[in-house]
């Protein structure tokens, strides 16, 4: 029980933290749709955290695949749907789409998938100002509604926030058990080496599909939450842009770890809202800050903290586990 | 791929006003019949377009090849440099009043010091690493972030259209038909600097290097050849040619910050069609895709163009990721 609860501490906290902020923010509406915003960030990295940091599969496709689970829910929550079974269906159909997307590309490697990936994002982003009729093109989609809630009224102010904040704990507590179990190892493994992976009898292919499908479903709940969370979606809200900064709280917080994506997406994810005033420069920020992450701290920042604590004490395999696979 | 610019691939502006206008009339029967003088001219506004608009994506594609093929960069960079070398262009001519081919000149130059600088900064650390091409892709990804970011906040705000006094005045007369001296110069230029490319990648000691390091590095370091030298080189002589490309572009028709992320998308797909690091094809890729885009753009709208060249890419890198016309 000792080993347990020391185990889940960091979880715990964690949780506590979430379900803490939004109430402590409740008073102030900007301050906790940005508590709202950083949770559904959370989700989305450690959603991407799956696949860039255990599988070592870069998916710049990550927002297009949220971005189809929003255009669907929405579109079957204005058919008269409850949001919930929207959600669902909607979640599953974009993870869906995006496994017949990327089923071809999974066979790719490294440089390769990222690129195909990065087409598919094209491709989505085309498809969403193409379709104008479900999407509404460019003008996108504002006075989204509100979910229902079961007893009558509507999920709004701080129980979103909880909502979300529910999401992203059970989020994270799932990518732990993925990856201590058997599955996670192997797709550790497929990641080190993915040649060798396939001479000791894991099926590659099938462990990234089933990798890239949980990741989708990460993805898609997100995208299915934040479009009635905003209440407005266009194309842009699901560019490629968006898959980048998701991408980059994962690499700016250590990828291949359950907490840099966390630590990465809260501290990342407010900094628009922060660098409001000075939007002008928003993208040199983001892209020094890339650059940064890239050459500086290629670990990320739980990743070089833990190889620096891991190289105090005699424990070699710790630092090889953390160290970056590229 | 900044809040400037847009990413539904529009190349439209591209195509010339008179071969859009004359779409809506019957255009396949006029010419199964007796071709008029109109559709002679919309025959020749789509091949001088096309091949215009091949040579620079040759042009843009061969750059980008280069650098793929030897370091291993995949530079999504590409379009912000294009787009940064029309847009100095535009600075030099239309601000200080430089004559266009004085400021091409001095701005292709400026390349150099500026892919220095670069390979100093950030290409050199990664030159050792496995596994380095999405490293640098991210790297790349970035700096088209901060570049975006520049522009919008530089030139942004002073126009959203750019437009440059023509190289050369006049028109020739083709026959009956009128062509543009302007453009017809651009286009020599282009074609002179593709042979040349050409020839200095086939037949001189550099280009022998550079195709040996493309093809196995180590067994290239063992016979004598300076790897990291080649490795600079191929850096600065691959974005010096994007850096000729967006200056000859914006010599022959106007642009905005959109043509940066289409130039980008365009250099990959031509990229890896033509199997990355084979500068022929990139050339040869790159000119039928100019051809197909100024036809699809008369007869259909540039987002189709845009949709086939993905579509094309997507099913190459399936089936064959090595390209077309890899060695």
């Amino acid at each position: 029980m000792n080993v347990l609860t020391s185990r889940w501490l960091p979880h715990t906290i964690f949780a506590l933290a979430a379900f803490a902020t939004p109430l402590v923010f409740s008073g102030n509406r900007y301050f906790a749709f940005i508590v709202g915003i950083t949770l559904l960030s959370v989700l989305w990295a450690t959603g991407m955290n799956l696949l860039y940091g255990y599988t070592g599969l870069m998916p710049l496709m990550f927002a297009g695949i949220a971005g189809i689970s929003a255009y669907v829910t929405i579109g079957l929550s204005a058919a008269g749907w409850s949001f919930w079974l929207a959600m669902l269906v909607g979640s599953i159909a974009a993870s869906l789409v995006g496994i017949v997307l990327g089923l071809p590309s999974l066979r790719l490697r490294g440089f390769y998938f990222t690129l195909c990936s990065l087409v598919i994002q094209s491709v989505i982003t085309l498809a969403f100002v193409y379709f104008v009729n479900l999407t509404n093109g460019d003008v996108g989609i504002s006075h989204i509604p509100l979910p229902e809630l079961p007893g009558g009224g509507q999920l709004t102010g701080t129980s979103y926030e909880l909502v979300l904040a529910a999401l992203t704990v059970i989020g994270v507590v799932v990518l732990t058990l993925l990856v201590e179990s058997g599955f996670g190892h192997r797709l550790i493994a497929i990641r080190e080496d993915d040649g060798l992976a396939e001479t000791l009898g894991i099926n590659v292919t099938r462990q990234r599909l089933a990798a890239f499908f949980i990741a989708s479903l990460f993805a898609s709940i997100g995208g299915a939450l934040y479009a009635p969370y905003v209440g407005f979606v266009s194309p842009r809200s699901f560019d490629v842009l968006v898959s980048l900064n998701i991408w980059l709280m994962v690499a700016f917080g250590g990828r291949g770890t359950i907490w840099g994506p966390v630590v990465g997406a809260v501290i990342l994810a407010p900094l628009p809202f922060l660098l409001q005033d000075y939007y002008m420069i928003k993208d040199v920020v983001y892209g020094l800050l890339i650059i940064g992450v890239i050459v500086l701290l290629p670990a990320g920042i739980v990743g070089g903290w833990k190889r620096k604590a891991a190289a105090g004490e005699p424990a070699p395999d710790v630092a090889q586990k953390t160290a970056p696979a590229r | 791929m900044g809040s400037g610019s847009d990413p539904g691939l529009r190349l439209d502006q591209v195509i010339t006003k008179p071969a859009r206008g004359c779409r809506r009339r019957a255009f396949l029967p006029a010419v199964i019949a007796r071709m008029s003088d109109a559709t002679i001219i919309i025959l020749l506004s789509m091949i001088t377009t096309g091949l215009m608009l091949g040579m620079i994506f040759s042009l843009v594609a061969v750059g980008v090849t280069i650098i793929y093929g030897s370091i291993w960069m995949p530079n999504a960079a590409n379009g912000q440099f294009f787009l940064l070398a029309a847009l100095l262009l535009w600075s030099a001519s239309v601000s200080w009043g430089l004559h266009p081919a004085l400021a091409a000149l001095i701005i292709i130059g400026l390349s150099v010091p500026f892919s220095y600088a670069l390979e100093i900064l950030l290409i050199r650390r990664f030159y050792d690493v496995p596994n380095r091409n999405i490293s640098y892709f991210v790297l790349s990804l970035g700096i088209t972030q901060i570049l975006a970011g520049i522009f919008s906040i530089t030139y942004g705000i002073w126009s959203d259209q750019f437009q440059l006094p023509p190289l050369v005045g006049g028109l020739t007369m083709l026959g009956p038909f009128p062509m543009v001296n302007n453009r017809l110069a651009a286009m020599l230029i282009a074609a002179l600097l593709l042979v040349a490319l050409f020839t200095l990648l086939r037949y001189h000691r550099y280009g022998r290097a550079l195709r040996a390091v493309f093809q196995n590095r180590e067994a290239a370091a063992l016979r004598g050849v300076d790897v990291r030298a080649v490795y600079r080189m191929s850096f600065m002589l691959g974005n010096a040619v994007v850096f000729a490309g967006g200056v000859l572009f914006a010599c022959a028709y106007s642009f905005d910050f959109s043509i940066a992320w289409t130039m980008a998308i365009t250099a990959f797909a031509i990229m890896i069609i033509g199997g990355p690091g084979s500068v022929l094809g990139a050339l040869v890729i790159g000119m039928v895709f100019g051809l197909t885009q100024a036809a699809v753009s008369i007869f259909a709208s540039p987002t189709i163009a845009a949709f086939s060249y993905l579509g094309a890419m997507l099913v190459i890198l399936l089936f064959r990721p090595s390209g077309l016309f890899a060695r």
